[in-house]
C-alpha cells in the first residue's frame, strides 16, 4: 500500500504475491461489506491517500456528531446515506460479476478504512472514536444490503463467527421456548419494519407462525451475547444462546467492533516502523488534527493565562461560562462546599481553561473556608488530596481530562445537594428558562427553541444554541464556521476566542 | 498456647461472653453455637482439614499447575485483621503456612497471570485476573421480608427449604441452560450457601458475561409498586428459564410457604403477621378484591391459616371479579406471589467481581464452629436420616467441638482396643474417624471427576493446537 523502494520490499513474501493478489481483485471483494481483515498490498497514489482518507473521515464525522446527539440508527441512515452515495458508493455485485467501476469503489472502500486505521490508532480514545463510528457505519450499510446479500454475507464469515445455523427441525423442536424467549423482541423488530402500516398488529398466533415459518435461527455460545442473556431475550440450551435472524446486525456488530479494535492496537504497535516515511506522517497527523476538531481536547495552553484563584471569579471570565461550569461555581461559592461529582466536573473545568494546581487550591481552599463552617485543617486533610489527584499528583498519577458533555450525560445524575450534570437535563423547566433569563435570552421565540431541544434530549444542541445567541453579535461580525458545543472547555474557549477577535479587530480600527 | 498465656485466658473470657450473648438471643441454633479458640483451629489445621482435597479441587489436577500456584488466597484474623495476596508453591507450603499464619479462616481469590505473592515488585497492571470459579452466594438474611421462622444470623430446618429450593433451580439453569457440570454447593457455615462452578469454560467468563448470568438468574429485582400494587414485572409469555423455575416451585409452593412458613395466619385479636397479609394483599391487581379479601379476613373470629387465605383468592376472586381478563390477572398474580415467596434470592455482587474473595470449603466458620462442608441438595450425607427430607441439615452440620470429641473418642477406643493393629490405625486420616468423613468422601469424587474432565479437555485443546 505504500510506495516504497524495491529493496526493502524485495524477498518478503506479501510483496512478491501482489502480482497474483491484484489479478484476483474480483475474488478480493465478495461482497460490499466487509470486516476488511486482509490488508491491502497494491501501490496507490499520495493524492488518493489523503483523498479516498478525507472522503471517508467525512462521513465519519457525521455520524460522530449525530452520535453526540444520540440519534437513533434510523435517524443516522437517513443522514448518512447520501453522503455515502456521494463519497463512498458501493454497487452491488451484480449476475455479470463484478465491473471495473464496481471494483474501485470496493478498492476505495477498503483503501480508505486502512487509512484511517493508521491514522486513528495512536491513542486509546482516538481508537474508541473510530472503532465507534466505524461500527455505526457498519451497521448502516448491513441494513442497506439486500436480504440475500446479508445472508451471503454471514456464510462467507461464518468460521469467525462460530454461528451455527440450527436446523428445521431443532427449531420446530423448540418453537415454544424460542418463542417465549425471544417472540417480543422479532415482534418488536418487526413492527419497525412495518412502522408506516398503522394497521400492523401481530397477534401470538401469528407470531408462533412467523416463527414456525419464516424466521431462521442460529446457536452460539452464550458468552458472545452477554447483553441478550442478561435481559433473558434469548433461549439458552447447553451453553448455547439461540439468535433469530432478525437480531442478527447488533451481533455482526459487535464482531465488527472487537476484531477493529484488536487490528487498531497490532497497527499501533506496528506503527515505528513508518516513522521514517516522511510523505505519509504529515498527511496523517494533519488527517488527525482534522477529527480532532470534533473531538476537543486541545486545553488551554498554560503561558498566556490570565487565569488564576482571584480572575476565575470575576464576570469577565464568568462571561464565558457554560451554563453547568457556571451553576457549578455559583453554588460552591453559595455553599461554600460542593460534594465529589460536583468538585470533580467543575475542578477539571477549571485545569482546562487553564487554571494551575496550586491556584486551583487557592481558590478551592478559601471557597471551602470563608463560611468558617470549615477550617484549613480540615481542608487540607479532607480536600487537598483530591484537588491535587485532579491535577495527577496523587494516586495514580493520571493526567484527568475535563469531562465531554457525553460524558456528563453519562454519569450519574445529581441528587439532592448535588450540582453537576448537565442543567438542561438535570434542572427543573423553570430553573432553566429563569437561567437563560440571567444569560440575557428573553425572547420567547429563542427560549421555545430552547425548550423544544431539550424535550427532544438534544442537550448539547440546546447548549450550542445558547452560545449562538450569546454570541450573536460577534459570530455576524467574525462568522466563523458553525460549530456543535460537545465539551464544556469547548464552549468557555470559543467564546474567548471570538472577544479576542472582537478586540483585535476593534484595536486594528 | 498454654493455659498460663494471660492474653489468652483474657480472649477465652472475651469468647464466651459473645457466645452468651448470642445464644440468648438465637434460639434455634443455640444448641451448637460456639466460637473456636485459637488453639482449636490449629488443631483443625494440622489434623482435620483436607488440605490435599482443596489443592486438588483448586489445581484442577493431581499436580501443582499454574492455576493453584498463581491463586491468590487471604487470611483472616482474629485481631479483624485481613491478608490478602497469599500464593503457595505447593500443597505443604499451603498447609503450612495456614498452620503458621492459622486464621480464623481463609478465603480463595482469582488466579492471577503473575504469582500474588510477588506483587510488590510487579506493576500494578501485571496483577490481571485470569481465571476464576463462578460463584453464588444465597444467605437466608436475604429471606427476612418472607421467613416466619427465623431472623438475621438465625436458621433452622425450616429455612433451609428455601436454599434447598434455591439450589434446585439454579442446579438446572446451570446444567441445562448454560451446560456446567461441574459444580458444587457448599454449607456457608451459619446460615447460606455457596456454589463454586469449576468448568474451565466458567472459571474464564470475564465480569460481563459473570454479571449477565447473575441477571439471567435474577428474577425477583424488577419488583416494583405500581399504583399501590406490588408487581415483579415478569414480561408474559415467561422465559423458558423462569417457566421451568416456576414448574418447580409451585409443586412446593403448598408445603413449604402453606404449611411450614404460614406467614399468613392470622387469629383474632392478634397484630402477628398482618404485615405479611399485607404484602400478600398487595399482589392483588383488583382494589375491590383487595378490599372483599382483607374486610372477610379482618372479620374472621378464629384463627384462620395461610392456606385458607390462598383458597380464598380464587373464592373471593370469582365472587368480585366481572371479567374475564380480571380473572386472568388474578392467575397470574397469584403467579407472581409463588415466585415472590419461593425464587431463589442471590447475593449478586459475589458473582459479579472477578477477584472477589469467597471462604473456602471446609473452612470453620469462626462464629458458630461449624464446618463449611460440601453438600448434595438432592442427597442426604450425614447418617442421619431424619435429614433426609432436607437434603442437608444444617443444625446438624459438622462442628469443630463435635469432631475433636469424635477424635479423642476414636483414639481412646483404639488405643483400649488393640495397640497391637496400632500400625494400621495410623494409616487412617484423622478426619475419617470423624462424622466430617462423607463430606470429605463426596467432595473427593466430585473432584477427582473434574480432573478427570480436564486430562481429557486439554488433551483435546493440545490436539486443536496441533490441527492449528
Amino acid at each position: 500500500m505504500f510506495r516504497q523502494t524495491k529493496r526493502r520490499t524485495a524477498g518478503r513474501r506479501n510483496f512478491e504475491d501482489v502480482a497474483s493478489y491484484s489479478s484476483l481483485a474480483t475474488s478480493a471483494y465478495p461482497s460490499r461489506l466487509s470486516f476488511y481483515e486482509t490488508p491491502p498490498l497494491e501501490e496507490i497514489t499520495l493524492e488518493e491517500f489523503e483523498l479516498w482518507a478525507i472522503d471517508r473521515l467525512k462521513i465519519l464525522i457525521e455520524i460522530e456528531s449525530c452520535l453526540a446527539r444520540s440519534k437513533s440508527l434510523k435517524e443516522i441512515e437517513l443522514v448518512v446515506k447520501p453522503l455515502l452515495l456521494k463519497y463512498l458508493p458501493l454497487s452491488p455485485t451484480t449476475s455479470l460479476g463484478l465491473d471495473a467501476k464496481a471494483i474501485a469503489e470496493r478498492r476505495k472502500d477498503y483503501y480508505s478504512h486502512y487509512i484511517l486505521r493508521l491514522v486513528f490508532c495512536r491513542t486509546e480514545e482516538l481508537r474508541k472514536k473510530l472503532v465507534k463510528n466505524e461500527t455505526t457505519l457498519f451497521k448502516v450499510r448491513y441494513n442497506m444490503l439486500q436480504p440475500n446479500e446479508q445472508r451471503e454475507f454471514v456464510s462467507l464469515n461464518s468460521e469467525k463467527l462460530s454461528w451455527q445455523y440450527i436446523s428445521n427441525e431443532e427449531k420446530l423442536e423448540k418453537a415454544d421456548e424460542l418463542y417465549a424467549a425471544s417472540g417480543a423482541s422479532i415482534r418488536n423488530v418487526l413492527s419497525i419494519d412495518n412502522a408506516g402500516d398503522a394497521t400492523f398488529n401481530l397477534t401470538a398466533e401469528q407470531l408462533k407462525a412467523h416463527i414456525r415459518q419464516k424466521e431462521s435461527f442460529i446457536k452460539l455460545p452464550f458468552e458472545k451475547v452477554p447483553h441478550l442473556v442478561s435481559l433473558k431475550q434469548v433461549y439458552l440450551s447447553r451453553g448455547f444462546a439461540y439468535i433469530p435472524s432478525t437480531l442478527q446486525v447488533s451481533l455482526l456488530s459487535v464482531v465488527f467492533s472487537d476484531l477493529l479494535h484488536n487490528a487498531l492496537i497490532k497497527t499501533f504497535q506496528a506503527i515505528p516502523r513508518l516513522e521514517e516515511d516522511d510523505r505519509l506522517l504529515p498527511l496523517l497527523n494533519n488527517l488527525s488534527r482534522n477529527f480532532a476538531n470534533i473531538q476537543y481536547d486541545n486545553f488551554g495552553d498554560g503561558n498566556t493565562s490570565d487565569i488564576n484563584a482571584v480572575s476565575i471569579a470575576t464576570p469577565q471570565i464568568l462571561q464565558h461560562y457554560p451554563l453547568c461550569a457556571l451553576y457549578l461555581q455559583e453554588n460552591l461559592k453559595l455553599n461554600s462546599h460542593l460534594k465529589y461529582d460536583g468538585r470533580q466536573q467543575l475542578g477539571l473545568f477549571l485545569k482546562g481553561i487553564g487554571l494551575n494546581v496550586d491556584e486551583a487550591l487557592k481558590f478551592w481552599s478559601y471557597e471551602f473556608t470563608k463560611s468558617s463552617k470549615m477550617n484549613m485543617d480540615t481542608f487540607n486533610k479532607e480536600y487537598k488530596y483530591n484537588i491535587r489527584h485532579i491535577y495527577g499528583l496523587e494516586g495514580g498519577r493520571i493526567n484527568y481530562k475535563p469531562y465531554d458533555c457525553a460524558t456528563i450525560l453519562l454519569r450519574k445524575r445529581p441528587q439532592k445537594g448535588e450540582y453537576h450534570g448537565c442543567p438542561y437535563r438535570d434542572l427543573s423547566m423553570d430553573l432553566v428558562v429563569s437561567r437563560l433569563g440571567d444569560m440575557g435570552i428573553k425572547d420567547q421565540h429563542d427560549i421555545n427553541g430552547i425548550i423544544e431541544d431539550i424535550n427532544k434530549h438534544d442537550y448539547t444542541v440546546a447548549c450550542t444554541r445558547v452560545f449562538e445567541l450569546r454570541h450573536k453579535q460577534q459570530m455576524d461580525a467574525s462568522k466563523p464556521e458553525n460549530l456543535h458545543i460537545t465539551h464544556p472547555n469547548l464552549y468557555f474557549d470559543r467564546s474567548r476566542q471570538l472577544e479576542r477577535n472582537e478586540t483585535k479587530a476593534v484595536a486594528s480600527k | 498456647m498454654t493455659a498460663e498465656d494471660p492474653t489468652m485466658r483474657s480472649f477465652n473470657a472475651d469468647s464466651q461472653l459473645l457466645s452468651d450473648t448470642d445464644r440468648n438471643a438465637s434460639m434455634h441454633t443455640s444448641s451448637k453455637l460456639y466460637k473456636p479458640l485459637s488453639s482449636d483451629m490449629l488443631f483443625y489445621y494440622e489434623r482435620l482439614l483436607p488440605f490435599k482435597q482443596i489443592f486438588r479441587w483448586l489445581s484442577h489436577s493431581p499436580k501443582a499447575t499454574r492455576e493453584f500456584t498463581m491463586r491468590e488466597f487471604a487470611y483472616e484474623f482474629r485481631s479483624g485483621a485481613y491478608q490478602r495476596y497469599n500464593s503457595f508453591a505447593s500443597v505443604d507450603e499451603f498447609k503450612k503456612s495456614v498452620v503458621a499464619a492459622n486464621p480464623t479462616r481463609f478465603e480463595v481469590g482469582a488466579v492471577y497471570a503473575v504469582n500474588p505473592k510477588e506483587r510488590k515488585n510487579l506493576p500494578k497492571s501485571a496483577m490481571k485476573p485470569l481465571q476464576k470459579e463462578l460463584v453464588f452466594d444465597i444467605d437466608l438474611t436475604d429471606y427476612d421480608e418472607i421467613r416466619t421462622c427465623c431472623l438475621k444470623t438465625d436458621i433452622c430446618k425450616k429455612c433451609w427449604r428455601f436454599i434447598q429450593v434455591a439450589a434446585e433451580i439454579i442446579t438446572a439453569a446451570l446444567r441445562e441452560d448454560f451446560g456446567f457440570e461441574h459444580f458444587i454447593w457448599v454449607f456457608s457455615g451459619r446460615r447460606g450457601a455457596h456454589c463454586w462452578v469449576s468448568d474451565s469454560r466458567a472459571r474464564l467468563l470475564d465480569e460481563l458475561a459473570r454479571k449477565s448470568i447473575v441477571e439471567y438468574m435474577d428474577v425477583l429485582s424488577g419488583r416494583m409498586l405500581k399504583m399501590g400494587r406490588t408487581s415483579l414485572g415478569i414480561k408474559k409469555p415467561y422465559h423458558p428459564h423462569i417457566e421451568r423455575s416456576f414448574d418447580v416451585l409451585k409443586d412446593k409452593f403448598s408445603e413449604i410457604i402453606l404449611e411450614e412458613q404460614n406467614p399468613w395466619a392470622t387469629s383474632a385479636g392478634s397484630d402477628t403477621n398482618w404485615d405479611h397479609v399485607d404484602t400478600l394483599l398487595s399482589f392483588l391487581p383488583d382494589q375491590g378484591l383487595r378490599q372483599a379479601l382483607k374486610s372477610k379476613w379482618q372479620d374472621q373470629a378464629s384463627y384462620s391459616s395461610s392456606k385458607q387465605k390462598w383458597d380464598d383468592l380464587t373464592s373471593v376472586g370469582q365472587k368480585v371479579l366481572k371479567h374475564q381478563s380480571q380473572a386472568v390477572q388474578l392467575t397470574d398474580a397469584k403467579k407472581e406471589i409463588i415466585i415472590y415467596y419461593m425464587y431463589p434470592r442471590l447475593d449478586v455482587e459475589v458473582s459479579k467481581q472477578m477477584i472477589h474473595l469467597l471462604k473456602s470449603p471446609f473452612c470453620i466458620h469462626p462464629g458458630t464452629g461449624n464446618v463449611c462442608v460440601p453438600f448434595d441438595p438432592f442427597r442426604n450425607l450425614s447418617s442421619d436420616m431424619e435429614d433426609d427430607a432436607y437434603g442437608f441439615n444444617p443444625v446438624n452440620a459438622p462442628n469443630l467441638s463435635q469432631l475433636q470429641t469424635e477424635i479423642d473418642t476414636w483414639d481412646a477406643n483404639s488405643a483400649y482396643k488393640a495397640p497391637s493393629e496400632s500400625s494400621e490405625s495410623e494409616a487412617i486420616s484423622d478426619y475419617a474417624k470423624s462424622s466430617l468423613k462423607p463430606y470429605v468422601d463426596y467432595f473427593s469424587t466430585y473432584v477427582s471427576s473434574i480432573i478427570k474432565d480436564e486430562l481429557t479437555g486439554s488433551n483435546k485443546r493440545a490436539q486443536d493446537l496441533m490441527d492449528f
